[in-house]
């Protein structure tokens, strides 16, 4: 088997990307390096983190230049939708 | 009593199975109860997973879909429950 999954996911770099994180939380931004741990590192990147008040659904964010994001709170990897 | 000939049929077994299942749809479901169904485009040693024409959907594929990926998904497989065929 020549191309894992994390092979894929170099195709990424360099591009914008979505990343989903344990505790309704996910993060876009531009993937400027990622290890096999799925360590993670953005640039421009903005963090949304969901909660519920009052049976609302409700979302913050909050940016940052450069963030480095540790793998064990990664769940998902892709290209966001309006990048396609 | 298994053997170690046994242990390792067994193994073989499961590395086939991920092997076979290469270009198939799956589902896949994480410790979050997250569950995702897309065509298996690869698979590794540690469950890590890329998936094609990914959906999103909350423990069943029944309960309302959540999302639609166009583009590969990668899935880390430390959060990986299971992989099966559809």
């Amino acid at each position: 088997m020549s191309n894992t999954p994390l092979d894929l996911l170099k195709l990424n770099l360099d591009e914008k990307v979505y990343v989903k994180l344990r505790g309704a939380r996910s993060m876009t931004g531009t993937l400027q390096a990622f290890d096999s741990h799925c360590n993670i590192v953005l640039s421009d990147a903005v963090e949304t983190v969901y909660d519920i008040v009052d049976g609302e659904m409700r979302s913050s964010e909050r940016s940052s230049e450069m963030v480095f994001v540790r793998g064990d709170s990664v769940t998902l990897i892709t290209t966001p939708e309006d990048e396609e | 009593m298994s053997t170690v000939a046994d242990k390792s049929e067994a193994v073989s077994a499961s590395t086939q199975f991920l092997s076979d299942i290469i270009g198939k749809p799956v589902y896949v479901k994480l410790h979050s109860g997250m569950l995702y169904t897309g065509t298996l485009e690869s698979i590794d040693g540690f469950m890590n997973i890329a998936l094609s024409s990914a959906t999103e959907h909350y423990e069943n594929k029944d309960n309302g879909l959540i999302n639609t990926y166009n583009s590969d998904v990668f899935l880390r497989g430390t959060q990986v429950m299971y992989i099966s065929e559809v």
